[in-house]
C-alpha cells in the first residue's frame, strides 16, 4: 500500500534551472528503497521534498493521499517523515539519550539498547561517540519519532565498510520487521543492492530499474 | 522534548556562553538600575531644593527718571531718590497675599555707628572723624536669617538668635569682633551715629562667624567684614523719624516657586502698588543657583541611560547574532524534526530569559553600591549643594525596568534569529554540509 507519493513532481533552483522535470511515483511500507544518480541530479532535492524540508516548483508530495502542504511541512516532518543524514545531525551539547528524546517521550534507552549503544553510552556527549556509535543514534532518534517514512540521504557515506553493512542491515529492520517505509539517497551500489526496489535520477527524469 | 528543557540543558552544557551571558546582562542591568536610581535621586534633590528656597519676588524702588534735578553743594551736584519707597501700608498688603509666606527687607550700609563702648578691629588708617573713633556699617533688616549671606552659607549665627522683624534695637555682630571686645549674647553696645548726632544702645542677640581671613589689607575700619553688623530695621525708622518712612528693597517669599507668576501677579495688582514708583520683579536666581545643576545631573544621567539603552541593544543583539549563528546546525536539525520556528525562538529567548532574570536579581544589590558611589561622585562634579543624593534601589522602578530589559532582549531574539529561522530548512541543512 502506498504512504508516500510524488505527482508530476518538478523543482528547478531559482526558477529556471530544473533538476527534478515531471516525477511520479509512490512508495509503500515495509519496503526499503534506494535512489541512484550521479552527484548534482537532484536526489537531495528529491528527499528534501518528500520529507517537507522544502517546497516543489510544482507537483505533489501526498501522504496517505493528503497533500502534505495542507497541514503544513512543519506537521509533516514532525508525525510522518524522519531523517537520518550522513553527517548524523545530532545535536552536539546533548546526550544520545536527549538527542532521541528530541522526537518521542518514550524512554530512549530500550531503543538505543536495541541499536547497540550501552546504558553509559547513551549519557555520554554524542561528540564523544564514534560515527557509527552518532549514526546509531541518529536511527534511534528516526524510529522514536514513530514517523512511517524514513528517509535517509548517504547514511553510511561517512562510515567504514564493516559499520556500513551494520547500519545498512538496521535500515533493512526498520523496513522489514518495523514495517517502515525506507528510502535512501546514495551513491554506494553495494547500499543499493540491499535495497528492495532501486530508482535512478537522471536528467531530471526518475527511472526504476 | 519541550522548549524549555532544551532551553535548560543548553543553559546548562553551554557555561561559557551562559556565564558570558550573564556578566553581560548583570552589567547592562547594573548600568541602567544605576542610571535610574541616580537621576531619580537628582529629581528628588531637586524637589527637596524647590521646597527649601521656595522662590523669591523682589520689589525695589525705581529710580529710573526719579532721581530728581540734584542738588548743589560742596562736593558737586548730588542727586536723590525722590520717587515712592516701599511703606508699611504697601508691606502689609503684600503678606496678605495668598501664596506669600514671608518677606524681608536689607539695606545694606544704611546705618553708621563708632564704637562707643567696645573698638572695632583696626584698619591701615586709623582715622577718628568722630570722638569715638571711625564709624563701620551695619545692615538693617527685618530678618537677618534671610539677608543674602546667611542664605548663601557665607555667614552662620554660631550663639544667640537672629533678628526679627518685631525687634527693636537689636544687633548681629561677628564673632571675630565679639572676641576682639569679649563681648557676648546678651551684653549691650553703644554706638554713635554721625547722621542723627546721637548714640544709641543695642542688645547682641546673635553672633555669626563667617568673616574670618576677609579682613585683607582693609584701609578703613568698615572694609574689614568683621566690623560689619546687622541691626533691625524698626529702629531704623525709630532713629531717622520723618526723613525714612519706608523700605528701599522688599524680598517676598513664595513657598511654591510653580505658582509664583500666580503670586507675582495678585501683587503687582494690588491697589497700595497702583501709580508707586516701585519695580517688583521675580527673583529665581537661588533657585537656578542650586538646581541647575541638579538639573544638569538629571539631563546627563538621562543622557547616559538612552546611550547605555542603545549600546546594550546592539552589543547585546551582537552577541546573540554571532552564537546564533553559530547555531544554524542546531536549528536546522530542530527544523527537520518538524519543531515549529516558533518554538525555536521560545527556545533561545528562554535561554536568554533565564539568565536576564538571575542577572537581574544579582544586579540589585550591585546597583545599590554601584549607584551610591556613582550619584555622590557626580553630584560632587556638578554640584557642591547637592553632594548628598538620597539613591535608592525602588521596587516601582524595578518591575517596569525589569519587563523593558526581558522586551528588549525579546526583540535582540528575535532579531539575532530571524535571518536563520526564516530559512527554509533544507537550505540551512545543505549549507550545513
Amino acid at each position: 500500500m502506498s504512504i508516500i507519493k510524488i505527482c508530476n513532481l518538478k523543482y528547478a533552483y531559482d526558477g529556471n534551472r530544473t533538476v527534478l522535470e515531471d516525477i511520479s511515483t509512490d512508495f509503500e511500507l515495509g519496503k526499503i528503497y534506494a535512489i541512484l544518480g550521479p552527484s548534482g541530479c537532484g536526489k537531495t532535492t528529491l528527499l528534501s521534498l518528500l520529507g517537507g524540508l522544502d517546497s516543489p516548483s510544482d507537483g505533489q508530495v501526498l501522504f496517505q493521499g493528503e497533500d502534505i502542504e495542507k497541514k503544513g511541512l512543519a506537521y509533516h516532518r514532525k508525525n510522518n517523515v524522519a531523517f537520518i543524514f550522513q553527517s548524523y545531525n545530532l545535536i552536539d551539547y546533548m546526550t544520545p539519550a536527549e538527542n532521541v528524546g528530541l522526537t518521542s517521550k518514550l524512554p530512549p534507552l530500550p531503543i538505543l539498547e536495541r541499536l547497540g549503544l550501552t546504558k553509559e553510552e547513551a549519557k555520554r556527549n554524542v561528540l564523544k561517540l564514534s560515527g557509527g556509535q552518532q549514526q546509531r543514534v541518529a536511527i534511534a532518534r528516526a524510529l522514536a519519532s514513530d514517523a512511517s517514512v524514513i528517509l535517509a540521504d548517504e547514511p553510511t557515506g561517512n562510515l567504514d565498510e564493516d559499520t556500513a553493512v551494520e547500519i545498512t542491515n538496521i535500515l533493512k529492520e526498520c523496513a522489514h520487521q518495523m514495517n517502515k517505509c525506507v528510502i535512501i539517497v546514495t551513491h554506494s551500489n553495494d547500499l543499493a543492492n540491499q535495497a528492495d526496489v532501486v530508482f535512478r535520477l537522471k536528467k531530471g527524469g526518475l527511472q526504476k530499474l | 522534548m519541550s522548549f524549555i528543557k532544551r532551553a535548560g540543558l543548553y543553559c546548562f552544557r553551554q557555561r561559557f556562553k551562559t556565564v558570558l551571558l550573564f556578566l553581560v546582562l548583570t552589567i547592562i542591568a547594573t548600568f541602567m538600575l544605576t542610571g535610574i536610581a541616580v537621576r531619580d535621586a537628582a529629581k528628588g534633590a531637586t524637589a527637596d531644593v524647590q521646597t527649601a528656597i521656595g522662590g523669591k519676588i523682589e520689589l525695589s524702588l525705581d529710580a529710573d527718571g526719579h532721581m530728581g534735578s540734584g542738588q548743589q553743594n560742596q562736593w558737586g551736584t548730588v542727586y536723590g531718590y525722590n520717587g515712592d519707597l516701599i511703606t508699611q501700608e504697601i508691606v502689609d498688603a503684600i503678606r496678605k497675599v495668598d501664596g506669600v509666606v514671608d518677606y524681608n527687607s536689607e539695606d545694606t550700609e544704611s546705618y553708621f555707628g563708632a564704637g562707643v563702648n567696645f573698638k572695632y578691629l583696626p584698619a591701615a588708617f586709623g582715622l577718628s572723624y568722630t570722638e569715638y573713633g571711625e564709624c563701620s556699617a551695619y545692615t538693617a533688616t527685618l530678618s537677618s536669617e534671610k539677608c543674602s549671606k546667611f542664605q548663601s552659607g557665607k555667614y552662620k549665627l554660631v550663639d544667640g538668635r537672629h533678628i526679627k522683624p518685631d525687634d527693636k534695637y537689636a544687633c548681629l555682630i561677628s564673632k571675630e569682633l565679639a572676641d576682639y571686645n569679649k563681648l557676648s549674647v546678651g551684653d549691650q553696645i553703644k554706638m554713635y551715629s554721625l547722621d542723627m548726632d546721637a548714640i544709641s544702645e543695642f542688645e547682641i542677640v546673635g553672633i555669626f562667624d563667617g568673616t574670618e581671613g576677609t579682613s585683607g589689607n582693609a584701609l578703613t575700619v568698615d572694609e574689614i567684614p568683621a566690623n560689619c553688623g546687622y541691626i533691625d530695621y524698626a529702629t531704623m525708622f525709630e532713629l531717622w523719624g520723618d526723613d525714612l518712612n519706608g523700605y528701599q528693597q522688599l524680598t517676598i517669599y513664595v513657598k511654591d516657586p510653580v505658582s509664583i507668576q500666580n503670586v507675582y501677579d495678585k501683587i503687582s495688582g494690588l491697589p497700595e502698588l497702583k501709580g508707586k514708583t516701585l519695580k517688583l520683579g521675580i527673583d529665581t536666581e537661588e533657585y537656578d543657583v542650586v538646581s541647575t545643576p541638579l538639573e544638569s545631573l538629571q539631563q546627563l544621567v538621562n543622557t547616559s541611560i538612552i546611550i547605555i539603552s542603545v549600546v546594550s541593544v546592539i552589543i547585546l543583539t551582537l552577541l546573540l547574532t554571532i552564537w546564533i549563528r553559530g547555531r544554524k546546525k542546531e536549528i536546522g536539525i530542530l527544523l527537520s524534526i518538524g519543531k515549529s520556528k516558533i518554538n525555536i525562538i521560545l527556545q533561545i529567548f528562554s535561554e536568554t530569559f533565564v539568565v536576564a532574570i538571575l542577572s537581574f536579581t544579582a544586579s540589585i544589590p550591585l546597583s545599590f553600591s554601584v549607584a551610591k558611589k556613582a550619584g555622590a561622585f557626580l553630584a560632587s562634579r556638578v554640584t557642591a549643594e547637592a553632594a548628598n543624593l538620597n539613591v535608592q534601589i525602588g521596587v516601582a522602578y524595578l518591575l517596569p525596568l525589569y519587563f523593558l530589559g526581558i522586551l528588549l532582549i525579546a526583540a535582540a531574539v528575535v532579531g539575532s534569529s530571524w535571518t536563520i529561522v526564516r530559512s527554509k530548512p533544507k537550505d540551512i541543512l545543505t549549507k550545513m554540509r
